[in-house]
């Protein structure tokens, strides 16, 4: 090794040049010239103290050389398609050397890096120096001076793809791939291309939009703008992925998108909203369809197309309301059918033309409870105590028509003889989807329990499938489970009495055919069916009086702790009647049985008023309403009982007014006379006394009251503190599934509770609650 | 109401009918379908453990669907509670919740 001594930079840098030069301009070297370059820069870097660093200068001399040669060919080009060819061959060339020359110069390098003591073992060709020189020299010279051309004419290029001329993608795709290469910067090694390319490419695609789109919209109009815009967010997006990088780390393609949703839709919004209505009025599908998917790409815009939604739903359905108010005011199956009709016609406009989006559904959901609950067509007003002074505000009269159409489902009913069971089943279908809707489920849950009553008691459910299975949907609609479970119990409670009347049956078999035979008893559980209701007495005829206290003995024998009362109010019967024209079978309560039977004794003769009451033993209310069912039956045109003189109305009776038997009672039949006939007069007629009827509806009232101190207090045992707005919102979550408690009402509550001790308001803020224990 | 009046046999003749006519009664009774409602003999319609009323199941019986089964009981000082909520407090204590006395059953309903 010792002749080497003495090896200077200067003797072989001539050497070393000249093939490094061969190596840069990809001219063809001999194997041994390319070892000698590995040989000679060792060499120098091990005898020459200072070899390393001059080398190191001047092979960037050399590199700064070729660069300018580079430049020089490249800008001699004077179209822009054959500059950026010749930028990409050259750089081509440039980069494959780039991963190629820094080999032989590794020595210089770890030289270079020992005295900086910085012992990195990376052997990387991206964390060589020489490579980094090769990029940066590049990127100090060429780049810097041409790049605006090259880019600017990268981005004419698209622009002319734009306006349908083609070119050789591979241009735009090249100087892409130039940029994103050229870099130095380990921290952000896509800095150039983001900076000059990306940015570039941004820029002249708002551009261009900015000038087309507006000018489109303005020569074709909105409707066209909106497929204009569909298919170019669909053809620069597929453009944007040719030409920009699609590495995951880095977001192009969605800056792209950013960029077009803001220039094709963001800036013409208003425009675009403008025709939304319309569109939905017209039931435009198509268009809707593509205004959603584009208005659904601009963060938050959606929700003005919401709001026309509702907006058209709720007057939409108020009008298709209010045109057929005649017929559904009166005709509860042809107010379900309209709310099912509108119900579907919205659904399936949200499924068009929104996907059945969630956020559209939510949309119908609201605007369709608008309908639904509306008190415009129909008002209910509920009657209140003198406890609480002023009246409630009027409620839809929908809950209490669905109550209405499900008895003529399920009762025995000129509807329902028309119908087979399963179309029964699927009209309940559609009511209990419209129930879904309603807002005071109480008022139903009311009304239904008291048709429910009447089937049972009456024995005219067309289906006791039917039945129980109503009880089941109506727990999956998620009606108050105390609610349901209080039906399942009646249901419960009729098969418990069928077992009874068995037993006792069997009990009196060995003896002669008694009353027993034409008499059914129901025991039903007085929680279930009417706590609190009256007890009314009546003059029961003879034979039933002197039955009762068997059944009453024979129940003991079988339960203890049980008190039983009669309820006189809901039995009744079937009657024969002779008269001189036939005879008839009547159904009748037992109350009209009392009055009738009570001229067994003296067939001819008038009877008033005043004696009635005391054969009947009826109260008056009572007394007089039965009275007016037998002497006034709207469907009977000869009636049962006659009176004299004649009054309008059952307040009119006096005690002196007298009735007496139609012996020339009959019943026409398409104009005929009959002989023999059955027919019902207990008709409508409500199994419930007057006074127990106002307790009931005052009794919703009532009960609101105490479920919302209920829920009021629940919460706020719950939160310790809370303030009004969030009681509020609460308070409606509990108790959505039976009512929507009102302002006023829960203010009160409020009141009462404060006053009452459970809560106080907060010292500090008086819109803030603290619970008392 | 004095008078006795006649029930109608199961299958009463026509023909009988006919005859009697103008001479038996102008209603006779065919049928009748009696109600009552049932609750328990109780002083105080609210148990007191369960707060629920007593005509109601108890909470257990009425998501078990047993609330044909949920009966009450009465101690001997009278007071009475759903016999399914007595037999859980049996289990912390013997006294009746309301009076403190023993707890000792009288009767328990069916
Ligand atoms: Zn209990
Ligand atoms: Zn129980
Ligand atoms: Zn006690």
């Amino acid at each position: 090794m010792f002749h080497q001594e003495g090896i200077k930079f200067e003797s072989k840098w001539e050497n070393i040049a000249l093939v490094a030069g061969k190596v840069l301009r990809q001219e063809n070297i001999k194997k041994q010239e390319w070892w000698d370059l590995f040989q000679d820069i060792s060499n120098v870097c091990n005898w020459d103290e200072k070899g390393a660093h001059k080398i190191h200068d001047e092979l960037r001399q050399l590199i700064k050389q070729h660069i300018n040669q580079i430049q020089e060919s490249v800008l001699s080009n004077n179209d822009e398609a054959s500059l950026l060819a010749a930028y990409i061959r050259e750089w081509t060339r440039f980069f494959q050397q780039c991963n190629y020359l820094p080999l032989p110069f590794r020595v210089v390098e770890d030289a270079m890096r020992n005295k900086m003591a910085v012992a990195t073992m990376k052997k990387d060709i991206d964390q060589s120096l020489i490579y980094k020189l090769m990029l940066q020299e590049w990127n100090d010279n060429i780049f810097h001076s041409i790049r605006d051309k090259i880019h600017g004419a990268a981005m004419r290029l698209v622009e002319m793809e734009r306006s349908g001329e083609s070119f050789d993608k591979q241009l735009v795709i090249g100087v892409r791939e130039s940029y994103v290469n050229l870099s130095t910067d380990h921290t952000d090694p896509l800095r150039i291309y983001k900076e000059h390319f990306e940015r570039k490419y941004l820029e002249s695609t708002d551009n261009y939009y900015k000038a087309h789109a507006s000018a489109y919209l303005a020569s074709n109009g909105v409707l066209n703008y909106l497929k204009y815009a569909d298919a170019k967010l669909a053809e620069e997006e597929l453009r944007g992925k040719q030409y920009l990088e699609t590495v995951k780390s880095i977001k192009s393609v969605e800056l792209l998108k950013e960029c077009l949703v803001r220039c094709l839709v963001d800036s013409f919004r208003d425009q675009i909203l403008a025709e939304c209505l319309k569109l939905i009025t017209d039931n435009n599908i198509e268009y809707l369809r593509m205004m959603f998917m584009l208005i659904d790409r601009v963060p938050g815009a959606v929700s003005a197309i919401l709001n026309h939604l509702e907006d058209y739903i709720y007057q939409a359905g108020l009008d298709d309301m209010r045109q057929c108010a005649d017929t559904i005011t009166t005709d509860p199956e042809k107010y379900v059918e309209e709310l099912l009709k509108l119900f579907n016609r919205f659904s399936k406009l949200v499924a068009q033309a929104f996907n059945s989006d969630t956020r559209f559904l939510t949309s119908r959901d609201k605007a369709y409870k608008k309908v639904v609950n509306d008190t415009t067509v129909f008002k209910l007003e509920l009657p209140t105590s003198r406890a609480t002074t002023n009246k409630t505000a009027p409620e839809s009269k929908c809950p209490e028509l669905l109550a209405l159409f499900c008895d003529q489902l399920l009762r025995k009913s000129p509807l329902s003889k028309k119908m087979t069971p399963q179309e029964i089943e699927e009209k309940l279908k559609n009511l209990l989807l419209v129930l879904k809707y309603v807002q005071n489920k109480d008022v139903f849950m009311k009304y239904h329990k008291s048709h429910l009553t009447r089937r049972l008691i009456l024995e005219m459910s067309v289906d006791s499938e039917l039945e129980e299975n109503m009880v089941e949907w109506l727990r999956d609609i998620g009606m108050p489970v105390e609610f349901v479970n209080k039906l399942a119990r009646m249901f419960q409670d009729i098969k418990v009495s069928e077992d009874l009347n068995q037993r006792f049956k069997e009990n009196l078999h060995d003896q002669e055919p008694t009353t027993a035979d034409s008499v059914n008893i129901k025991i039903l559980n007085a929680a279930a069916w009417s706590r609190g209701s009256d007890y009314v007495p009546v003059a029961l005829p003879t034979e039933l009086d002197e039955y009762i206290p068997s059944v009453e003995e024979f129940y003991k024998k079988s339960h203890s702790g049980r008190k039983l009362q009669w309820h006189h109010l809901l039995s009744n019967g079937t009657v024969t009647f002779q008269n001189a024209v036939g005879t008839f079978e009547l159904e009748v309560t037992t109350f009209q049985m009392s009055i009738l039977f009570a001229f067994n004794q003296r067939p001819e003769d008038q009877i008033s008023f005043e004696s009635l009451k005391l054969a009947t033993q009826l109260p008056d209310t009572e007394l007089r309403r039965t009275l007016f069912s037998l002497v006034a039956s709207a469907k009977l045109k000869l009636q049962v009982l006659k009176m004299s003189p004649a009054v309008k109305n059952a307040k009119d009776f006096d005690n002196s007014t007298n009735f007496f038997i139609n012996q020339e009672f009959g019943i026409f039949r398409q104009g005929k006379l009959q002989k023999r006939a059955k027919l019902s007069l207990v008709g409508r007629l409500i199994l419930t006394t007057e006074k127990a009827k106002k307790e009931e509806e005052e009794g919703i009232v009532q009960l609101r009251i105490l479920r919302v101190q209920e829920a009021i207090v629940k919460i706020l045992k719950m939160r310790k503190t809370v303030n009004n707005a969030s009681l509020q919102t609460e308070l409606v979550e509990i108790l959505k599934n039976m009512f929507l408690p009102q302002k006023k009402m829960i203010k009160e509550q409020i009141e009462w509770l404060i006053e009452h001790k459970y809560m106080q308001r907060d010292e500090e803020n008086i819109n803030t609650f603290i619970y008392l224990a | 109401m004095a008078e006795k009046m006649v029930v109608s046999t199961p299958n009463p003749s026509p023909q009988i009918k006919k005859k009697e006519k103008h001479q038996g009664p102008m209603f006779v009774l065919k049928r009748w379908n009696a109600v009552a409602m049932w609750s328990w003999d109780v002083s105080c319609d609210t148990c007191a453990i369960c707060k629920h009323h007593v005509m109601d199941a108890c909470l257990r019986c009425q998501t078990d669907g047993k609330q044909e089964e949920c009966v009450v009981v009465w101690g001997e000082c009278n007071h009475s509670y759903h016999n399914c909520c007595m037999a859980l407090w049996m289990q912390h204590s013997d006294k009746c919740p309301l009076c403190s006395s023993d707890w000792i059953v009288s009767r328990t309903g069916k």
